[in-house]
């Protein structure tokens, strides 16, 4: 099982890249032009008060000297308080993680329920009309913008239609399912097209290669050598590449979170920026990291159990 | 009697956009029922193609049979559902277990799909099946090698494993396409008596492709020759190799390393000579693995090669694959750095004066490659590439450049008018001819040769050895010819390094070696040697090694 203690190992590798994240959070953040002390005491404070402050939260010191302070308050679990919300900011993004998650998670699923099928009727039928098809719409699908699409889908199925909830989150589960489905698709339209293309090109690969040619001569049926042998095979480069796009979903929610009002992380993010509440968007930036890396440690475990070669 | 296999008349076209090219020129052969028939030919000759039409698994759609009749046991099998025969009653193993394997599926999981198909096993019957199986070729675990995936095991267990699966179907049938070119000859001596043993034990019959005669001669009972599309010649195994009717099968027979004696390999005196190469106690390791916050493992290719190489000297270094003869060629051109001990070129060394020897080397020392078309720059014609390497030596005037160029080209046997052709439209013999013209326009006094001749036909390998003769002879070349085919450096080198884990194991003159090999290891490598001479029993291909793999 040696193959899987990379999984004890790589926590230990992802410190030094969380410090590098922790530095670069930091320092964007105190690029951000303008002063949060003035931004905390508001337009009115006298210059005394602004110095007070500054002198309490220890912004007169080096920037160095503040970014260890930053580092011990994160080791107690502390992020500092939100200027809009009043509450600690580690709260506040655990309160928006789950519609973000879900988001995300009805946008992956969306995403492969289209891109399987889709890719293998492509690669079965390759140069024929279905596959001509299916590239068009996925060449397309990669053209529509998020907030297009997401604007449209609720044209048709929320409002002409009056099948699913235009936007919002919902109280219960079953609630919440519905709600996703629209943001999951839009999601599903776009990431689809990216997945659909690789899989569909590794597809065709193994559909000629010697392991299906193989396969052929102990007199496997077609569909036994497509599933068995060519999908298996396909799907492993497509991990990763999802897992790159996920990586890249999750800071980019923003868009279809706004478009449909769910109150995720991307929102918050987006409030946040607008006013200024600078310990937010270094959270919301910190967590945003933290997720991305998770993902791909998450596709490095999915690689290993899909491919027997593969060693981390 | 009727054949139990019966080919007749088979045509197969290529259809392009405005052309149509015959592949397969109505071909006409049999298979006996527990006959090894042997299909020799050449690169491009169309053995693959016929063993594909006959299983219907053309590799294009742009191919398609024109002609002829395929007949199982009388039955018409060219419009025949394959579903039912694929596999069932003829079964096909390939020339690269590595890629026909599923990489992703247990060895296991592969046999028992064949079992489940087409002899309605499953479940623990299928297991002990495909574990009884394994062991029928010759896997020392099998329960361990039914759950393990092919990567595991190593190029001649990968095919046992390819073996096993298709006899899983219990085949009448068995198509072999190269199934030992990929192999060194010890674990090719083993498979081949492998299939020998599956035949006298099932019954089974067994189409042979192969480019090398000696196989054939070990193994088959028939031989049929092909050339271009079309059947040459077929017969009995003795009688077509005693006395072939077609000059083609002769020239073939002829080509062979086993038989050509075009007289002793060249001799010179150079005894009191100073040494050319002087490498002492080389040791070259390269990094295992290993990683961030993970101990690195270091594999140990060389350890501790010594050897002098005296100048005109032609020296054949031998082994199997990752016995470390190419990281020594490397590494005496500098192309690899030692981790240990000191290689000495005319004096210098290459450790302590890197950039004077480094010097001396690319000026007096030329090397040829194993792939003819990828060491050659594709977008350059053989002319550009030749005219860069006399302006960056600078020894040749600019004026005088086309004129070198037809030089080096009639020294290596090259028509002039291919100067202006690329490697795409040359033969690989030519591409190989270009490269050897390459390496000789620096004026070379020593050329190594790295597998130089192992990708190409028997013919134009018989060419290429013939050609370094030549110039060994005639110009006092110094060759370091390295190649894992035995027979050729015999040929060739009046001397014979064999190489075996990173070690010289033995180093003399090669007529005492081949005649009074000192080591076990370089007797089973010789006796391992396929002989186009049909009496002449294959060896076991046994060496300690491999006999520990199979114990183990």
């Amino acid at each position: 099982m040696h193959r899987y203690r990379f999984i004890l190992l790589r926590p230990l590798q992802l410190v030094p890249v969380l410090f590098g994240i922790s530095i670069i959070t930091f320092v964007l953040v105190r690029l951000i032009p303008g002063d949060p002390a003035r931004v905390l005491l508001g337009t009115r404070a006298t210059p005394s008060a602004i110095a007070n402050i500054r002198a309490q939260y220890g912004l007169d010191d080096p920037i160095w000297v503040q970014y260890l302070y930053f580092l011990k308050n994160l080791g107690a679990g502390e992020m500092g308080k939100s200027v809009v919300y009043k509450i600690d900011v580690l709260r506040l993004i655990a309160t928006r993680i789950e519609p973000t998650l879900a988001l995300v998670v009805a946008g992956v699923v969306l995403t492969l329920v289209i891109a399987v099928p889709f890719a293998a009727l492509s690669a079965r039928r390759q140069g024929r009309a279905a596959d001509h098809a299916v590239r068009i719409v996925s060449t397309a699908g990669l053209g529509f913008p998020a907030f297009w699409l997401g604007m449209m889908l609720i044209l048709l199925f929320s409002v002409r239609l009056d099948w699913l909830p235009v936007a919002g989150y919902g109280e219960s589960f079953s609630e919440r399912l519905q709600h996703m489905i629209l943001p999951g698709l839009t999601i599903a339209l776009s990431l689809s097209a990216i997945i659909t293309r690789s899989l569909r090109a590794g597809m065709i690969a193994g559909l000629s290669s010697d392991v299906a040619t193989a396969a052929r001569a102990r007199g496997m049926p077609e569909n036994v050598v497509f599933w068995r042998h060519v999908v298996p095979n396909a799907v492993v480069p497509t991990v990763n590449l999802l897992a790159v796009n996920i990586g890249w979903l999750i800071g980019g929610t923003v868009v279809v979170e706004s478009v449909f009002a769910v109150p995720g992380l991307g929102q918050l993010m987006v409030r946040a920026i607008f006013s200024r509440d600078y310990m937010v968007v270094q959270g919301v930036a910190l967590a945003f990291a933290l997720a991305t890396v998770l993902t791909n440690f998450l596709a490095d475990i999915l690689t290993v159990a899909l491919d027997p070669r593969v060693e981390m | 009697m009727t054949p139990l296999l019966d080919i007749a008349n088979l045509s197969v076209v290529f259809r392009g956009e405005n052309e149509e090219r015959p592949l397969l020129d109505g071909i006409t052969v049999g298979l006996g029922r527990g006959e090894i028939l042997g299909l020799v030919g050449e690169s491009g000759s169309g053995k693959s193609l016929l063993c594909r039409a006959v299983m219907g698994l053309l590799p294009s759609r742009r191919l398609h049979v024109t002609g002829g009749t395929v007949r199982l046991q009388g039955q018409d099998i060219l419009n025949a559902d394959m579903g039912a025969i694929r596999g069932r009653r003829i079964g096909m193993i390939f020339q690269n277990p590595t890629s026909h394997l599923d990489p992703v599926m247990t060895v296991g999981r592969q046999i028992c799909e064949g079992l489940g198909q087409h002899r309605g096993l499953s479940g623990p019957a299928a297991r002990a099946e495909a574990v009884d199986l394994l062991g029928q070729v010759g896997f020392p675990d099998p329960a361990a090698a039914f759950s393990s995936h092919a990567h595991r095991f190593s190029g001649g267990m990968r095919q046992r494993a390819m073996i096993a699966i298709a006899l899983a179907c219990e085949p009448e049938i068995l198509i072999a396409d190269e199934p030992t070119t990929a192999l060194d000859v010890t674990i090719q001596a083993q498979i081949l008596r492998l299939l020998m043993e599956l035949r006298d034990r099932r019954g089974l019959s067994i189409i042979l492709i192969t480019h090398d005669l000696g196989v054939v001669a070990q193994t088959c009972d028939r031989i049929a020759v092909m050339r271009r599309g079309q059947l040459v010649e077929v017969g009995e195994k003795r009688a077509l190799l005693a006395a072939p009717a077609h000059p083609y099968t002769r020239q073939l027979v002829a080509s062979h390393p086993s038989l050509s004696h075009a007289g002793d390999p060249p001799r010179h005196d150079g005894d009191g000579a100073q040494p050319l190469f002087d490498v002492r106690g080389l040791e070259v390791a390269f990094p295992l693995g290993g990683g961030f916050l993970r101990p690195k493992r270091m594999l140990r290719a060389l350890k501790g090669v010594s050897l002098s190489v005296r100048p005109g000297e032609t020296v054949g270094i031998v082994g199997e694959s990752g016995s470390g003869k190419s990281t020594l060629a490397r590494t005496i051109m500098g192309l690899t750095r030692a981790t240990g001990g000191d290689v000495v070129f005319a004096g210098r060394s290459l450790m302590s004066e890197r950039a004077a020897a480094m010097k001396a080397l690319r000026s007096d020392v030329a090397m040829v490659f194993q792939d003819p078309f990828n060491s050659l720059n594709p977008r350059m014609t053989v002319g550009q590439t030749l005219a860069e390497v006399l302006r960056n030596q600078g020894e040749t005037p600019r004026d005088g450049i086309p004129a070198r160029i037809g030089e080096l080209l009639d020294m290596v046997g090259l028509e002039r008018d291919l100067a202006d052709r690329r490697p795409r439209s040359l033969s690989g013999g030519q591409c190989q001819r270009a490269g050897i013209a390459r390496a000789l326009a620096v004026n070379p006094s020593v050329i190594v040769a790295d597998e130089c001749v192992a990708a190409l036909d028997v013919t134009i390998q018989a060419q290429i050895v013939a050609l370094f003769r030549e110039l060994a002879e005639r110009q006092g070349l110094t060759l370091l010819f390295i190649a894992h085919d035995l027979a050729i450096v015999r040929n060739l080198c009046e001397r014979v390094v064999v190489m075996h884990h990173g070690e010289i194991i033995e180093d003399g003159p090669s007529t005492e070696v081949f005649a009074r090999p000192t080591r076990a290891y370089t007797a089973a490598l010789i006796a391992a040697i396929p002989d186009i001479d049909p009496d002449r029993p294959l060896g076991r291909g046994e060496t300690n090694d491999n006999r520990e793999e199979l114990a183990t």
